[in-house]
């Protein structure tokens, strides 16, 4: 098992430097997307989900004939999500002509610190973990495809009050992110009559929260939202439930993984969510994507694989149709319809917004120790 | 049965406090016999976290097993960071040991996490499932373990110093090596056999926290080692029953703050109590007198050297090149890599002037940088001034504001400087994360406005270049002009020696408030000038990480040595850049790197002035 992990690695390296090329258009210059994300540093796992994800991806597309006949390859530069880095990674993938479009970065807050330049230099930056609502406000040439919490925040407070949930405790992540869902989870839930009894924001490195809980209870919720990732958020259900709360979980869909299943034991029975990626959805394109997936890696695909997958597809869709020139990209991006998703369905963009028009979600909860559909209708306590 | 939240914050913080003692035990261990915080112990716990999870899910050993396989596989990387990471540095300036551990425990890290990918993974809980109903709150079966493994490794401690010979040893040996080896003593067995006895125990302190939150990831050991350390600090420097009662101290203290406060001020309670210890009582809360021992001063904390001496022309015919280098490179990443390599190498200059010149080995360095960035930043997007305004402005505000909160830590030297400062740089993030009306907390600041000149935006590679290099010339001509001056002379005579320099009437607390308000005047601008560069910081963008960059930069180059520092700071700014391609061993190249520099150059590579 390690020594299989540790080949991995080295094959990935080895393919940065000799990018994966099909037999059949071996002659041609391959085309190049620039990722930047976290492959070190405290973000790092979610950089190596999105290479997995890349991975299926361009071993369908490649085997499809690539790019009108060019194979589609990429290179993978370590940011460590931090924003210092990514604005150096942006100078060099603009001064690198063979790079058509950039994908990335992983948060919000170093993806638009290098946007201005992306944006001067009309290369175009797709972001699709950046769920920020300001970051396509960067320039024409910044998109993305992931959902945009005004729009995702909503859809959980209409969870939330389908589920009859009056009195809301909040627990969220303490950055960028979870702060900015956090106040429009506040604002959703209190437009649909609910109530926010009481928040409480905790730091990315904390383990024990057994204090924020006792403090989260003390103000009498009837239910408890998370805002985390699925390790801080399998902690915070364990030690929920561990401190004898039997109130239903509520969280937003950034804890879907089946990491938190393995984290959070059997207390994580009954968390709620919702998801826009989900491999238990029958659609053919989920399930294709899924064989494929457990395929290349005995695993099932989490959230991140999902989108990392769908990016490349969609942008090897634009490439396609419009070339692979950057500005024909961007112009490709607005015009685009009906490619078929995991994610979406089949994804168009507002070319306003340059996000995608019209996302959904399904609901789900865990079930025995496994991701399911959620059929129930009210919670009655 | 309720007894109120604050019986359950109570539990709760005792809870918490058990887990960090055990960290806390094997750290004052290691500092009672070697004088040396090791930053590498965080790093052990993890080890070890893995060991027992290999053991679990490959093996299927039971849990007494799995412990003896934990202890043992502990206690072997101990012995190993012993004999190979620190044995040979014996004799060289004691600063070596401490940033030879930080390396260590940067190259355990990187390494698990290429092996076993940075994923976190859950540990199969081997005891019973059951729960006591305390309060409101229940405790399991795995906290009376942990308490349990706690208290009798203590008492296995105190048996073994009391009662057994190497114990007798052990005790010489901290309270004078020399001495100790004169009469007989091996000293290095002692130090091998204290490495194995804390190694182990932090792997199974490791172990039992995976467990108990039944998860583990390779990035899991550095938090919780700043908390044994901490933790131990408030007992006492090497006090192993103090180590206990600091960590129940601690978590209480963690708990209380939540309580009162609420979650996201926890760290920030954990640090400003250890300065307040350090301050008030520097020897832990169980200690009598006020002032601290002296430290064993064989050989000088920082390692003497005749410094290499570049000749004036040299010098202007370097900085001309620079300054003339975009009209031949025009590849903007390279420019703009080269120009944020400036930008840490102010940075440095301005940390050699207090850790180098005076002395106070300093790891708060990123602290300033967020002042300045933020003072700056404000400046600009609240009240619409001029970069040109707010950029000088924010170098006077960090001067000020930085020697205001670093000046208690005044009067402490050696190992306890690089602690209080670490401290202060921690409670600057924690404060800007937390003073949301001023700050926007966690939102941080967006739009910063670009550098300028009379209101026009300069955003090229070339701009960043020519602006980090402009900066750079003008606070060196300053700093190098300053250390030229009696005031050079000075900050090195207190550094050498305070009592002597003390004992010429020299007033020693206005001496390093001017070096620190020097620093931080040039600190200050370099955040400043960061933040208009990046156009967005957040309290995560000057980290802890940041300044142990600086800090090795100036190792480097040569502690007080204005061009090592310019030197170090390209070097370990573009040294990255260039194993970007290897992504994933890029951090593991740079602990290595830092390792074979402090084994065969700790001087610096022009040597310390």
């Amino acid at each position: 098992m390690i020594a299989f992990r540790r080949r991995e690695v080295l094959g990935f390296i080895a393919c940065a430097f000799t990018p994966p090329i099909p037999a059949l258009a071996q002659s041609k210059e391959p085309v190049l997307i620039g990722v930047t994300g976290p492959l070190t540093g405290q973000y790092a796992q979610y950089g190596a989900q999105w290479k997995k994800g890349f991975d299926v991806a361009l071993d369908e597309i490649n085997a499809a004939g690539g790019i009108n006949g060019r194979p589609l390859a990429y290179v993978f530069e370590d940011s460590q999500s931090d924003p210092r880095q990514t604005v150096t990674i942006a100078r060099k993938y603009v001064a690198d002509e063979r790079i058509v479009v950039e994908v990335g970065d992983f948060s919000s807050a170093a993806s638009m610190a290098a946007s201005p330049i992306y944006q001067a230099a009309g290369l175009v930056q797709f972001g699709f973990s950046n769920s920020h609502p300001d970051f396509t406000k960067g320039g024409d040439y910044i998109w993305s495809n992931a959902v945009n919490q005004k729009d995702e925040m909503p859809l959980l407070a209409d969870f939330v009050r389908d589920l009859g949930l009056k009195r809301v405790a909040i627990l969220h992540l303490n950055n960028d992110w979870g702060r900015t869902a956090k106040d429009l989870l506040v604002a959703a839930i209190k437009e649909r009559g609910g109530d926010v009894v009481g928040s409480e924001a905790y730091l990315a490195d904390e383990k024990d929260f057994r204090s924020a809980i006792v403090r989260a209870r003390s103000s009498n919720p009837d239910s408890l939202a998370l805002i985390s990732y699925y390790p801080d958020g399998a902690q915070l259900t364990r030690q929920i439930r561990q401190a004898g709360i039997t109130q239903p979980i509520i969280a937003g869909g950034s804890i879907y993984s089946p990491k938190f299943l393995e984290l959070g034991g059997a207390e994580v029975n009954g968390v709620l969510t919702t998801v826009p990626f989900f491999p238990g959805d029958p659609r053919p394109q989920v399930q294709s994507f899924v064989k494929a997936f457990e395929a290349k890696f005995k695993e099932e695909p989490d959230a991140y694989n999902g989108r990392a997958y769908d990016t490349f597809i969609l942008l090897a869709a634009v490439m396609r149709q419009f070339g692979t020139e950057r500005k024909a990209i961007k112009e490709g991006l607005s015009k685009i319809k009906d490619v078929p998703s995991v994610v979406y369905g089949k994804v168009a963009f507002d070319s306003e917004t340059r996000r995608v028009a019209n996302p959904f979600v399904s609901r789900i909860e865990v079930k025995n120790g496994k991701w399911a559909a959620y059929e129930g209708g009210k919670i009655t306590r | 049965m309720t007894l109120g939240p604050w019986f359950d914050y109570t539990i709760n913080g005792l809870v918490v406090g058990n887990i960090y003692a055990l960290l806390a035990v094997g750290l004052a261990l290691i500092y009672g016999v070697s004088h040396l915080i090791n930053f590498a112990h965080g790093s052990v716990y993890m080890v070890g976290a893995y060991i027992g999870w290999l053991c679990i899910t490959y093996l299927g050993t039971p849990l007494p097993v799995t412990l003896a396989a934990v202890v043992a596989g502990s206690a072997l990387i101990g012995v190993a960071i012993e004999r190979i990471g620190l044995r040979p540095l014996q004799g060289s300036p004691r600063i070596a040991p401490l940033l030879a551990t930080i390396g260590i425990g940067l190259v355990l890290d990187q390494v698990m996490q290429l092996l076993f990918t940075p994923d976190p993974r859950g540990v199969a809980l081997q005891v019973p499932a059951w729960r006591i109903q305390i309060g409101d709150g229940t405790i399991g079966a795995l906290d009376l373990l942990i308490a349990g493994i706690g208290i009798v490794s203590a008492g296995f401690l105190y048996f073994f110093l009391r009662f057994t010979k190497l114990g007798w040893a052990v005790r010489a040996t901290a309270l004078d090596r020399d001495a100790a080896q004169q009469c007989g003593v091996d000293v290095n067995r002692v130090n091998m056999a204290v490495f194995a006895i804390a190694s182990a125990l932090g792997g199974v302190s490791g172990f039992l926290v995976g467990m108990y939150y039944n998860s583990i990831d390779p990035n899991m050991g550095y938090h919780a080692g700043l908390k044994g350390i901490i933790a131990q600090m408030i007992g006492g420097m090497g006090n192993v029953p103090g180590a206990i009662a600091g960590s129940l101290l601690l978590g209480l203290v963690e708990s209380y703050g939540i309580a009162a406060f609420g979650t996201s001020y926890r760290n920030l309670f954990a640090f400003v109590v250890m300065i307040l210890i350090l301050v008030l009582k520097p020897n832990g809360i169980f200690s009598r007198g006020r002032s601290l021992p002296p430290e064993p001063l064989t050989g000088t904390f920082i390692a003497p050297s005749a410094p290499i001496r570049i000749p004036m022309w040299l010098v202007v015919m370097l900085a001309l090149a620079a300054l003339a280098l975009p009209l031949i490179v025009r590849n903007g990443y390279y420019l703009q890599t080269l120009g944020i390599g400036w930008l840490y190498a102010v940075l440095a200059i301005s940390l050699t002037l207090v850790a180098g010149t005076a002395g106070m080995i300093s790891l708060g360095q990123a602290g300033l940088l967020a002042i300045g960035a933020y003072a700056s930043g404000l400046l600009a997007i609240k009240l619409h001034l001029p970069v040109s305004v707010t950029i000088p402005a924010a170098g006077v505000i960090t001067a000020l504001l930085g020697t205001l909160i670093i000046f208690p830590s005044f009067r402490l030297r050696g190992h306890y400087v690089t602690i209080a400062t670490l401290g202060v740089g921690e409670i600057v993030t924690l404060t800007i994360l937390n003073w949301d009306s001023l700050t926007n907390g966690p939102v941080g600041l967006t739009g910063v406005p670009p550098l300028s000149a009379f209101g026009v935006p300069l955003l090229s590679g070339t701009w960043v270049y020519e602006i980090g290099l402009c900066a750079l010339i003008i606070l060196a001509l300053l700093q190098w002009r300053l250390l030229g001056s009696h005031l050079g002379r000075t900050l090195r005579a207190i550094r050498d020696d305070d009592v002597a320099a003390r004992s010429y009437g020299i007033a020693l607390d206005r001496y390093k408030g001017l070096a620190f308000g020097v620093a931080g005047f040039t600190a200050g601008i370099t955040g400043a000038l960061m933040a208009h560069v990046f156009s967005y910081v957040n309290h995560e963008t000057f980290t802890s990480q940041v300044s142990l960059l600086a800090l090795t930069m100036v190792i480097l180059g040569g502690l007080g040595n204005v061009s090592g520092a310019i030197l170090g700071a390209v070097a370990l700014v573009s040294l990255p850049e260039m194993f970007r391609v290897l992504a994933e061993y890029r951090m593991l190249i740079y602990g290595i790197a830092l390792l074979l520099l402090i084994r065969f150059r700790p001087q610096g590579l022009l040597g310390t002035v």
